[in-house]
Protein backbone atom coordinates (compact mmCIF):
# COMPACT_ATOMS: atom_id res chain seq x y z
CA UNK A 1 0.00 0.00 0.00
CA UNK A 2 2.56 2.60 0.85
CA UNK A 3 4.31 1.94 -3.21
CA UNK A 4 0.88 2.85 -3.68
CA UNK A 5 0.59 6.19 -1.77
CA UNK A 6 4.03 6.98 -2.53
CA UNK A 7 2.98 6.73 -6.42
CA UNK A 8 -0.31 8.45 -6.19
CA UNK A 9 1.86 11.29 -4.32
CA UNK A 10 4.28 11.81 -7.17
CA UNK A 11 1.52 12.18 -9.61
CA UNK A 12 -0.31 14.52 -7.32
CA UNK A 13 -0.02 17.01 -10.28
CA UNK A 14 -1.55 15.23 -12.64
CA UNK A 15 -4.40 14.25 -9.78
CA UNK A 16 -5.15 18.37 -9.54
CA UNK A 17 -5.60 18.98 -12.99
CA UNK A 18 -8.15 15.86 -13.07
CA UNK A 19 -10.22 17.21 -10.60
CA UNK A 20 -9.77 20.84 -12.45
CA UNK A 21 -11.02 19.09 -15.42
CA UNK A 22 -13.65 17.30 -14.04
CA UNK A 23 -15.17 20.55 -12.30
CA UNK A 24 -14.56 22.90 -15.87
CA UNK A 25 -16.76 20.03 -17.72
CA UNK A 26 -18.91 19.65 -15.41
CA UNK A 27 -20.17 23.47 -15.35
CA UNK A 28 -18.75 24.27 -18.74
CA UNK A 29 -22.37 24.08 -20.21
CA UNK A 30 -24.40 25.99 -17.61
CA UNK A 31 -25.06 29.58 -16.93
CA UNK A 32 -25.28 29.22 -12.89
CA UNK A 33 -21.50 27.24 -13.19
CA UNK A 34 -20.20 26.32 -9.47
CA UNK A 35 -23.69 27.85 -8.02
CA UNK A 36 -25.14 24.92 -8.99
CA UNK A 37 -23.01 22.66 -6.27
CA UNK A 38 -25.03 25.05 -3.79
CA UNK A 39 -28.15 25.11 -5.33
CA UNK A 40 -29.09 21.78 -5.68
CA UNK A 41 -28.67 20.72 -1.82
CA UNK A 42 -30.60 24.45 -0.91
CA UNK A 43 -32.73 23.65 -2.90
CA UNK A 44 -33.04 20.35 -1.11
CA UNK A 45 -32.94 21.49 2.54
CA UNK A 46 -35.84 23.74 1.44
CA UNK A 47 -38.00 20.45 0.54
CA UNK A 48 -37.35 18.50 3.47
CA UNK A 49 -37.65 21.78 5.95
CA UNK A 50 -41.13 22.16 4.63
CA UNK A 51 -42.41 18.38 4.92
CA UNK A 52 -40.58 17.42 8.19
CA UNK A 53 -39.37 20.96 9.80
CA UNK A 54 -43.21 22.92 8.87
CA UNK A 55 -45.95 19.32 8.68
CA UNK A 56 -44.19 17.39 10.82
CA UNK A 57 -42.32 18.97 13.35
CA UNK A 58 -39.21 17.20 13.05
CA UNK A 59 -37.36 19.93 15.30
CA UNK A 60 -38.30 19.64 18.38
CA UNK A 61 -36.82 16.25 18.57
CA UNK A 62 -33.98 19.02 18.82
CA UNK A 63 -34.88 20.26 22.40
CA UNK A 64 -33.15 23.43 23.37
CA UNK A 65 -31.76 24.23 19.22
CA UNK A 66 -35.70 23.39 18.02
CA UNK A 67 -35.38 26.99 16.48
CA UNK A 68 -32.58 25.97 14.33
CA UNK A 69 -33.73 23.23 12.23
CA UNK A 70 -32.74 24.61 9.13
CA UNK A 71 -29.14 24.80 10.03
CA UNK A 72 -29.89 21.04 11.32
CA UNK A 73 -30.60 19.94 8.11
CA UNK A 74 -28.43 22.15 5.60
CA UNK A 75 -25.43 20.78 7.89
CA UNK A 76 -26.48 17.11 7.07
CA UNK A 77 -27.20 17.44 3.64
CA UNK A 78 -24.01 19.44 2.80
CA UNK A 79 -22.32 16.59 4.27
CA UNK A 80 -24.51 13.99 2.59
CA UNK A 81 -23.99 15.87 -1.25
CA UNK A 82 -20.60 14.94 -1.00
CA UNK A 83 -20.95 11.51 0.07
CA UNK A 84 -23.72 10.90 -2.30
CA UNK A 85 -21.79 12.91 -5.30
CA UNK A 86 -18.47 10.94 -4.51
CA UNK A 87 -19.84 7.70 -4.62
CA UNK A 88 -21.73 7.97 -7.92
CA UNK A 89 -19.60 9.61 -9.67
CA UNK A 90 -16.74 7.20 -8.23
CA UNK A 91 -18.36 4.33 -9.77
CA UNK A 92 -17.82 5.13 -12.96
CA UNK A 93 -14.37 7.10 -12.77
CA UNK A 94 -12.69 4.12 -14.41
CA UNK A 95 -14.97 2.99 -17.39
CA UNK A 96 -15.79 6.52 -17.99
CA UNK A 97 -12.08 7.35 -18.09
CA UNK A 98 -11.07 4.24 -20.06
CA UNK A 99 -9.33 6.13 -23.07
CA UNK A 100 -7.39 7.79 -20.62
CA UNK A 101 -6.51 4.61 -18.35
CA UNK A 102 -5.50 2.61 -21.59
CA UNK A 103 -3.17 5.20 -23.07
CA UNK A 104 -0.80 6.17 -20.31
CA UNK A 105 0.92 4.88 -17.25
CA UNK A 106 -0.80 6.83 -14.61
CA UNK A 107 -1.20 5.02 -11.24
CA UNK A 108 -5.21 4.39 -11.77
CA UNK A 109 -6.25 5.19 -7.98
CA UNK A 110 -6.07 8.63 -9.16
CA UNK A 111 -9.02 8.37 -10.86
CA UNK A 112 -11.77 7.58 -8.11
CA UNK A 113 -9.37 9.45 -5.99
CA UNK A 114 -10.12 12.57 -7.98
CA UNK A 115 -13.44 11.95 -7.92
CA UNK A 116 -13.46 12.34 -4.24
CA UNK A 117 -11.59 15.07 -3.95
CA UNK A 118 -13.51 17.02 -6.68
CA UNK A 119 -16.74 16.64 -4.43
CA UNK A 120 -14.68 17.91 -1.19
CA UNK A 121 -14.29 20.72 -3.25
CA UNK A 122 -17.61 21.87 -4.14
CA UNK A 123 -18.10 20.70 -0.06
CA UNK A 124 -15.48 23.55 0.95
CA UNK A 125 -17.38 25.61 -1.23
CA UNK A 126 -20.23 25.36 0.62
CA UNK A 127 -19.39 26.12 4.00
CA UNK A 128 -19.14 29.64 3.83
CA UNK A 129 -23.12 29.59 3.53
CA UNK A 130 -22.94 27.15 6.59
CA UNK A 131 -21.26 29.20 8.35
CA UNK A 132 -23.53 32.12 7.42
CA UNK A 133 -26.48 29.81 8.24
CA UNK A 134 -25.00 29.21 11.87
CA UNK A 135 -24.29 33.13 12.60
CA UNK A 136 -28.10 33.67 11.47
CA UNK A 137 -29.62 31.25 13.75
CA UNK A 138 -27.28 32.16 16.93
CA UNK A 139 -25.15 28.73 16.55
CA UNK A 140 -22.03 29.95 15.60
CA UNK A 141 -19.62 29.59 18.73
CA UNK A 142 -16.05 29.16 18.65
CA UNK A 143 -15.66 26.30 20.65
CA UNK A 144 -14.01 23.28 21.16
CA UNK A 145 -16.58 21.07 19.15
CA UNK A 146 -15.89 23.05 15.88
CA UNK A 147 -12.86 21.08 15.74
CA UNK A 148 -15.22 18.43 15.21
CA UNK A 149 -15.37 19.75 11.78
CA UNK A 150 -11.79 18.55 10.62
CA UNK A 151 -12.18 14.79 11.90
CA UNK A 152 -15.73 14.24 10.40
CA UNK A 153 -13.97 15.71 6.91
CA UNK A 154 -10.82 12.71 7.51
CA UNK A 155 -13.03 10.26 8.68
CA UNK A 156 -15.76 10.80 6.10
CA UNK A 157 -12.39 11.22 3.23
CA UNK A 158 -10.99 7.77 4.14
CA UNK A 159 -14.63 6.55 4.19
CA UNK A 160 -15.05 7.69 0.19
CA UNK A 161 -11.68 6.74 -1.10
CA UNK A 162 -12.35 3.26 0.39
CA UNK A 163 -15.63 3.47 -1.19
CA UNK A 164 -14.98 4.98 -4.22
CA UNK A 165 -11.74 2.07 -4.85
CA UNK A 166 -13.92 0.02 -4.18
CA UNK A 167 -16.56 0.53 -6.56
CA UNK A 168 -14.52 2.37 -9.38
CA UNK A 169 -13.05 -1.07 -9.71
CA UNK A 170 -16.11 -3.01 -9.37
CA UNK A 171 -18.22 -1.66 -11.69
CA UNK A 172 -15.51 -2.34 -14.42
CA UNK A 173 -16.49 -6.03 -14.56
CA UNK A 174 -19.90 -5.97 -13.16
CA UNK A 175 -22.18 -2.92 -14.62
CA UNK A 176 -24.81 -3.63 -11.81
CA UNK A 177 -22.76 -1.66 -8.94
CA UNK A 178 -24.00 1.35 -10.90
CA UNK A 179 -27.60 0.81 -10.62
CA UNK A 180 -27.28 -1.25 -7.16
CA UNK A 181 -25.20 1.71 -5.86
CA UNK A 182 -28.24 4.30 -6.94
CA UNK A 183 -30.96 2.33 -4.77
CA UNK A 184 -28.39 1.52 -1.85
CA UNK A 185 -27.29 5.36 -1.65
CA UNK A 186 -31.26 6.37 -1.02
CA UNK A 187 -31.59 3.35 1.51
CA UNK A 188 -28.38 5.29 3.09
CA UNK A 189 -29.66 8.66 2.71
CA UNK A 190 -32.26 7.72 5.58
CA UNK A 191 -30.55 5.46 7.62
CA UNK A 192 -28.47 8.09 8.41
CA UNK A 193 -29.06 11.11 10.75
CA UNK A 194 -29.13 13.87 8.07
CA UNK A 195 -32.61 15.29 8.36
CA UNK A 196 -33.89 14.05 11.61
CA UNK A 197 -31.68 14.21 15.33
CA UNK A 198 -30.51 10.71 16.52
CA UNK A 199 -32.76 11.09 19.66
CA UNK A 200 -35.14 10.09 17.37
CA UNK A 201 -34.26 6.64 16.49
CA UNK A 202 -32.83 5.73 20.10
CA UNK A 203 -36.03 6.59 21.15
CA UNK A 204 -37.74 4.60 18.77
CA UNK A 205 -39.60 1.17 20.16
CA UNK A 206 -37.40 -0.56 17.32
CA UNK A 207 -35.73 -3.89 18.88
CA UNK A 208 -32.34 -3.17 20.50
CA UNK A 209 -30.52 -5.19 17.31
CA UNK A 210 -31.87 -3.08 14.82
CA UNK A 211 -30.36 -0.25 16.51
CA UNK A 212 -27.31 -1.74 17.09
CA UNK A 213 -27.14 -2.13 13.10
CA UNK A 214 -27.95 1.26 12.84
CA UNK A 215 -24.91 2.40 14.48
CA UNK A 216 -23.10 0.30 12.66
CA UNK A 217 -23.19 2.57 9.90
CA UNK A 218 -19.43 4.71 9.61
CA UNK A 219 -21.81 7.49 8.05
CA UNK A 220 -24.36 7.70 11.64
CA UNK A 221 -20.84 8.68 13.26
CA UNK A 222 -19.49 10.80 10.87
CA UNK A 223 -22.94 12.47 10.36
CA UNK A 224 -23.31 12.95 14.22
CA UNK A 225 -19.97 14.91 14.05
CA UNK A 226 -21.06 17.33 11.58
CA UNK A 227 -23.63 18.45 13.69
CA UNK A 228 -22.03 18.24 16.81
CA UNK A 229 -19.86 21.28 15.21
CA UNK A 230 -22.96 23.02 16.22
CA UNK A 231 -24.89 21.14 18.81
CA UNK A 232 -22.04 19.72 21.03
CA UNK A 233 -24.60 17.46 22.77
CA UNK A 234 -24.70 15.77 19.20
CA UNK A 235 -21.24 14.50 20.05
CA UNK A 236 -20.78 10.46 20.76
CA UNK A 237 -17.24 9.03 21.00
CA UNK A 238 -18.73 5.06 20.76
CA UNK A 239 -20.24 6.32 17.61
CA UNK A 240 -17.26 8.45 16.38
CA UNK A 241 -15.05 5.31 17.16
CA UNK A 242 -16.87 3.23 15.51
CA UNK A 243 -17.62 4.82 12.17
CA UNK A 244 -13.16 5.97 12.01
CA UNK A 245 -12.45 1.53 12.62
CA UNK A 246 -15.11 1.40 9.87
CA UNK A 247 -13.59 3.57 7.51
CA UNK A 248 -10.45 2.82 8.12
CA UNK A 249 -11.20 -0.95 7.76
CA UNK A 250 -13.20 0.38 4.17
CA UNK A 251 -10.34 2.07 3.21
CA UNK A 252 -8.05 -0.86 3.49
CA UNK A 253 -10.49 -3.11 1.94
CA UNK A 254 -11.11 -0.99 -0.88
CA UNK A 255 -7.56 -0.42 -1.38
CA UNK A 256 -7.16 -4.27 -1.65
CA UNK A 257 -10.00 -4.98 -3.84
CA UNK A 258 -8.25 -2.37 -6.44
CA UNK A 259 -5.22 -3.55 -6.11
CA UNK A 260 -6.33 -7.43 -6.70
CA UNK A 261 -8.86 -6.14 -9.72
CA UNK A 262 -6.53 -4.19 -11.40
CA UNK A 263 -5.25 -6.37 -14.31
CA UNK A 264 -8.49 -7.66 -15.00
CA UNK A 265 -9.92 -3.98 -14.45
CA UNK A 266 -7.38 -3.26 -17.61
CA UNK A 267 -8.31 -5.96 -20.00
CA UNK A 268 -11.84 -4.97 -19.80
CA UNK A 269 -11.10 -1.59 -20.14
CA UNK B 1 26.72 -4.61 -22.85
CA UNK B 2 25.31 -2.57 -20.39
CA UNK B 3 21.66 -3.66 -18.76
CA UNK B 4 18.69 -4.37 -20.77
CA UNK B 5 16.39 -1.44 -20.67
CA UNK B 6 13.31 -3.70 -21.58
CA UNK B 7 13.71 -7.39 -20.29
CA UNK B 8 10.68 -9.43 -20.74
CA UNK B 9 10.61 -13.08 -19.32
CA UNK B 10 8.03 -15.52 -20.54
CA UNK B 11 5.91 -13.08 -21.42
CA UNK B 12 2.06 -13.87 -21.08
CA UNK B 13 -1.27 -12.22 -21.15
CA UNK B 14 -4.81 -13.98 -20.71
CA UNK B 15 -8.31 -12.59 -22.24
CA UNK B 16 -11.18 -14.20 -21.94
CA UNK B 17 -13.87 -14.20 -24.62
CA UNK B 18 -17.20 -13.52 -23.95
CA UNK B 19 -16.59 -12.57 -20.70
CA UNK B 20 -19.90 -11.03 -20.49
CA UNK B 21 -21.70 -14.14 -20.91
CA UNK B 22 -20.01 -15.63 -18.32
CA UNK B 23 -20.27 -13.25 -15.39
CA UNK B 24 -24.16 -13.69 -15.99
CA UNK B 25 -25.49 -14.37 -12.36
CA UNK B 26 -27.56 -17.74 -13.00
CA UNK B 27 -23.94 -19.38 -14.45
CA UNK B 28 -22.02 -17.90 -11.55
CA UNK B 29 -24.29 -18.90 -8.80
CA UNK B 30 -24.91 -22.76 -10.41
CA UNK B 31 -21.31 -23.38 -11.30
CA UNK B 32 -19.30 -21.68 -8.41
CA UNK B 33 -16.15 -21.84 -10.59
CA UNK B 34 -16.55 -25.04 -10.14
CA UNK B 35 -16.19 -25.54 -14.36
CA UNK B 36 -13.62 -23.06 -15.98
CA UNK B 37 -15.35 -22.34 -19.28
CA UNK B 38 -11.48 -22.72 -20.53
CA UNK B 39 -12.04 -23.22 -24.29
CA UNK B 40 -13.08 -19.25 -23.82
CA UNK B 41 -9.90 -18.46 -23.13
CA UNK B 42 -6.84 -17.12 -25.44
CA UNK B 43 -3.70 -15.66 -24.91
CA UNK B 44 -3.00 -12.71 -27.32
CA UNK B 45 0.66 -13.20 -26.23
CA UNK B 46 2.79 -15.51 -24.37
CA UNK B 47 6.25 -17.33 -24.25
CA UNK B 48 7.66 -13.85 -25.25
CA UNK B 49 11.23 -13.40 -24.10
CA UNK B 50 13.46 -10.63 -25.46
CA UNK B 51 15.77 -8.24 -24.11
CA UNK B 52 16.13 -4.54 -25.08
CA UNK B 53 19.03 -2.58 -24.73
CA UNK B 54 19.33 1.75 -24.39
CA UNK B 55 19.40 3.33 -27.79
CA UNK B 56 18.12 0.52 -29.86
CA UNK B 57 15.56 0.71 -32.50
CA UNK B 58 13.19 -1.92 -32.31
CA UNK B 59 10.13 -2.42 -34.75
CA UNK B 60 7.28 -5.27 -34.00
CA UNK B 61 5.68 -6.52 -37.07
CA UNK B 62 3.21 -9.05 -37.47
CA UNK B 63 -0.50 -9.57 -38.92
CA UNK B 64 -3.44 -7.36 -37.46
CA UNK B 65 -4.15 -9.23 -33.82
CA UNK B 66 -1.27 -10.85 -32.88
CA UNK B 67 -0.11 -9.53 -29.96
CA UNK B 68 1.61 -6.09 -31.34
CA UNK B 69 -0.64 -3.43 -29.63
CA UNK B 70 -0.76 -5.71 -26.31
CA UNK B 71 3.25 -5.92 -26.40
CA UNK B 72 3.48 -1.94 -26.38
CA UNK B 73 0.65 -1.90 -23.38
CA UNK B 74 2.56 -4.10 -21.66
CA UNK B 75 6.08 -1.91 -21.89
CA UNK B 76 4.07 1.13 -21.11
CA UNK B 77 2.02 -0.58 -18.04
CA UNK B 78 -1.30 -0.22 -18.79
CA UNK B 79 -1.98 -3.87 -19.18
CA UNK B 80 -0.35 -6.47 -16.07
CA UNK B 81 0.96 -9.67 -17.61
CA UNK B 82 -0.60 -12.83 -16.30
CA UNK B 83 2.57 -15.00 -17.04
CA UNK B 84 6.22 -14.09 -16.45
CA UNK B 85 7.35 -10.82 -16.08
CA UNK B 86 8.35 -7.71 -17.65
CA UNK B 87 11.17 -4.99 -16.24
CA UNK B 88 10.97 -1.84 -17.67
CA UNK B 89 14.24 0.84 -16.65
CA UNK B 90 13.30 4.06 -17.30
CA UNK B 91 10.06 6.02 -17.92
CA UNK B 92 7.84 5.21 -21.14
CA UNK B 93 6.57 7.93 -23.04
CA UNK B 94 4.13 5.52 -25.11
CA UNK B 95 1.81 7.08 -28.16
CA UNK B 96 -0.44 4.04 -28.22
CA UNK B 97 -4.17 5.39 -29.94
CA UNK B 98 -4.59 7.83 -32.37
CA UNK B 99 -6.54 9.99 -29.98
CA UNK B 100 -3.77 10.17 -27.56
CA UNK B 101 -6.12 9.87 -24.21
CA UNK B 102 -7.97 13.40 -25.57
CA UNK B 103 -11.08 14.69 -23.58
CA UNK B 104 -13.27 15.55 -26.32
CA UNK B 105 -15.08 18.11 -24.07
CA UNK B 106 -11.93 19.90 -23.39
CA UNK B 107 -10.05 22.42 -25.66
CA UNK B 108 -6.54 21.48 -27.16
CA UNK B 109 -4.92 23.61 -24.64
CA UNK B 110 -6.41 21.80 -21.70
CA UNK B 111 -5.45 18.75 -23.35
CA UNK B 112 -2.32 19.32 -23.40
CA UNK B 113 -2.19 20.19 -20.06
CA UNK B 114 -3.78 17.39 -19.08
CA UNK B 115 -2.47 14.87 -21.43
CA UNK B 116 0.93 16.06 -20.60
CA UNK B 117 1.20 16.10 -17.09
CA UNK B 118 -0.42 12.79 -17.08
CA UNK B 119 2.52 11.67 -18.94
CA UNK B 120 4.76 13.20 -16.21
CA UNK B 121 5.89 17.20 -17.65
CA UNK B 122 5.95 19.08 -14.42
CA UNK B 123 3.62 22.61 -15.06
CA UNK B 124 7.11 24.30 -15.28
CA UNK B 125 7.93 22.07 -18.17
CA UNK B 126 4.49 22.74 -19.64
CA UNK B 127 4.90 26.29 -19.82
CA UNK B 128 8.10 26.52 -21.40
CA UNK B 129 7.05 23.77 -24.36
CA UNK B 130 3.71 24.58 -24.40
CA UNK B 131 4.67 26.81 -27.83
CA UNK B 132 6.66 24.31 -29.63
CA UNK B 133 4.13 21.46 -28.62
CA UNK B 134 1.75 23.94 -30.79
CA UNK B 135 4.22 24.70 -33.05
CA UNK B 136 5.08 21.52 -33.86
CA UNK B 137 1.52 20.11 -34.42
CA UNK B 138 1.41 22.84 -37.42
CA UNK B 139 -1.02 25.85 -38.30
CA UNK B 140 -4.14 24.41 -38.40
CA UNK B 141 -3.77 23.11 -35.11
CA UNK B 142 -2.73 26.50 -33.51
CA UNK B 143 -5.33 28.04 -34.90
CA UNK B 144 -8.06 25.62 -33.32
CA UNK B 145 -6.02 25.16 -29.85
CA UNK B 146 -9.05 26.67 -27.83
CA UNK B 147 -11.66 24.50 -29.75
CA UNK B 148 -13.16 21.65 -28.12
CA UNK B 149 -10.87 18.46 -29.46
CA UNK B 150 -14.01 16.60 -30.31
CA UNK B 151 -13.76 19.52 -33.57
CA UNK B 152 -10.43 18.31 -34.32
CA UNK B 153 -9.51 16.04 -37.50
CA UNK B 154 -8.03 12.63 -36.84
CA UNK B 155 -4.86 14.32 -38.51
CA UNK B 156 -4.48 17.04 -36.17
CA UNK B 157 -4.83 15.12 -32.98
CA UNK B 158 -2.20 12.70 -34.22
CA UNK B 159 0.02 15.84 -34.55
CA UNK B 160 -1.16 17.13 -31.54
CA UNK B 161 -0.33 14.13 -29.25
CA UNK B 162 2.93 13.15 -30.98
CA UNK B 163 4.20 16.53 -30.19
CA UNK B 164 3.74 15.82 -26.50
CA UNK B 165 5.02 13.01 -27.26
CA UNK B 166 7.99 14.16 -28.81
CA UNK B 167 8.88 16.83 -25.87
CA UNK B 168 9.19 13.99 -22.89
CA UNK B 169 12.31 13.03 -21.80
CA UNK B 170 11.86 9.69 -21.19
CA UNK B 171 14.33 7.59 -22.75
CA UNK B 172 11.78 5.10 -23.97
CA UNK B 173 9.35 5.44 -26.93
CA UNK B 174 6.88 3.59 -28.41
CA UNK B 175 4.98 4.24 -31.09
CA UNK B 176 1.81 2.24 -32.45
CA UNK B 177 0.88 3.01 -36.20
CA UNK B 178 0.11 6.25 -35.90
CA UNK B 179 2.32 7.66 -38.50
CA UNK B 180 0.31 6.43 -40.84
CA UNK B 181 -2.36 8.75 -40.62
CA UNK B 182 -0.42 12.14 -41.03
CA UNK B 183 0.08 13.72 -44.39
CA UNK B 184 3.18 13.79 -46.23
CA UNK B 185 4.62 17.44 -44.22
CA UNK B 186 3.77 16.02 -41.07
CA UNK B 187 5.49 12.54 -41.67
CA UNK B 188 8.90 14.62 -43.06
CA UNK B 189 8.70 16.45 -39.43
CA UNK B 190 7.76 12.44 -37.25
CA UNK B 191 11.10 11.42 -38.79
CA UNK B 192 13.50 14.39 -38.47
CA UNK B 193 12.20 13.95 -34.85
CA UNK B 194 12.39 10.33 -34.15
CA UNK B 195 15.68 10.31 -35.64
CA UNK B 196 16.50 13.46 -33.15
CA UNK B 197 15.69 11.48 -30.61
CA UNK B 198 17.69 7.92 -31.87
CA UNK B 199 20.44 10.34 -32.18
CA UNK B 200 20.14 11.42 -28.49
CA UNK B 201 19.79 7.56 -27.37
CA UNK B 202 16.65 6.84 -26.84
CA UNK B 203 15.65 3.28 -27.22
CA UNK B 204 12.42 3.06 -29.58
CA UNK B 205 9.98 0.13 -30.07
CA UNK B 206 7.78 0.64 -33.30
CA UNK B 207 4.67 -0.81 -34.97
CA UNK B 208 4.24 -0.99 -38.30
CA UNK B 209 2.94 -2.49 -41.46
CA UNK B 210 5.16 0.13 -43.41
CA UNK B 211 8.40 -1.39 -44.57
CA UNK B 212 10.21 1.51 -45.06
CA UNK B 213 9.59 3.50 -41.93
CA UNK B 214 10.88 -0.04 -40.30
CA UNK B 215 13.83 -0.48 -42.38
CA UNK B 216 14.36 3.23 -41.79
CA UNK B 217 14.37 3.48 -38.15
CA UNK B 218 14.78 -0.08 -36.70
CA UNK B 219 17.82 -2.18 -37.00
CA UNK B 220 16.11 -5.04 -34.86
CA UNK B 221 13.17 -6.64 -35.85
CA UNK B 222 10.26 -8.78 -33.57
CA UNK B 223 7.77 -11.00 -35.80
CA UNK B 224 4.94 -12.18 -33.79
CA UNK B 225 2.50 -14.52 -35.29
CA UNK B 226 -0.46 -16.11 -33.01
CA UNK B 227 0.53 -14.38 -29.81
CA UNK B 228 4.19 -16.31 -30.18
CA UNK B 229 7.63 -14.27 -30.77
CA UNK B 230 8.41 -16.17 -33.77
CA UNK B 231 11.87 -14.05 -35.22
CA UNK B 232 14.08 -11.83 -33.30
CA UNK B 233 16.76 -11.01 -35.59
CA UNK B 234 17.46 -8.22 -37.95
CA UNK B 235 14.11 -6.31 -39.31
CA UNK B 236 15.30 -7.30 -42.61
CA UNK B 237 14.73 -11.35 -40.83
CA UNK B 238 11.72 -10.28 -39.07
CA UNK B 239 10.34 -8.78 -42.71
CA UNK B 240 10.94 -11.77 -44.32
CA UNK B 241 9.65 -14.61 -42.37
CA UNK B 242 6.65 -11.85 -42.31
CA UNK B 243 6.41 -11.98 -46.32
CA UNK B 244 7.02 -15.07 -46.45
CA UNK B 245 3.66 -15.78 -44.12
CA UNK B 246 1.70 -13.34 -45.95
CA UNK B 247 2.39 -15.11 -49.47
CA UNK B 248 1.18 -18.11 -47.76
Amino acid sequence: MTSSVVAVWSHRNALRLLVRRDLAVKYQQSVLGYLWSLIEPLAMGLIYWFVFGVLYDTGHHLGEASDSYPLFLITGIFAWMWTNAAISEATNALTGQARLITTMKVPREVFPLGRVIGRFAEYLAGLPILVLLAIIFGEFQLRWSMLALPLAILIQGALLIGIALLLSSLNVLLRDVERFMRLLTRVLFYATPIIYPLALVRDSSMPGWVKTLYDVNPLVGIFQLHHAVWYPAELDLRLTVISAVGSVLTLFFGWWVFRSLEPAVLKEL
Amino acid sequence: MSQPIIEARDLGIRFVRNRRRQLRLREMIIHRGGRQPRGDEFWPLRHVTYDLYPGEAIGVIGRNGTGKSTMLRLIAGVLIPDEGSIKVRGAVAPLLELSAGFSNDLTGRENVHLVGSLHGLTPNELKHKFDEIIAFAGDQVEKAIDTPVRHYSSGMKVRLGFSIISQLAHPILLVDEVLAVGDAEFRKKCYATMERLLAEGRTLVLVSHNESDLTRFCKRGLYLDGGLLKVDGTVTEALGAYNAAARR
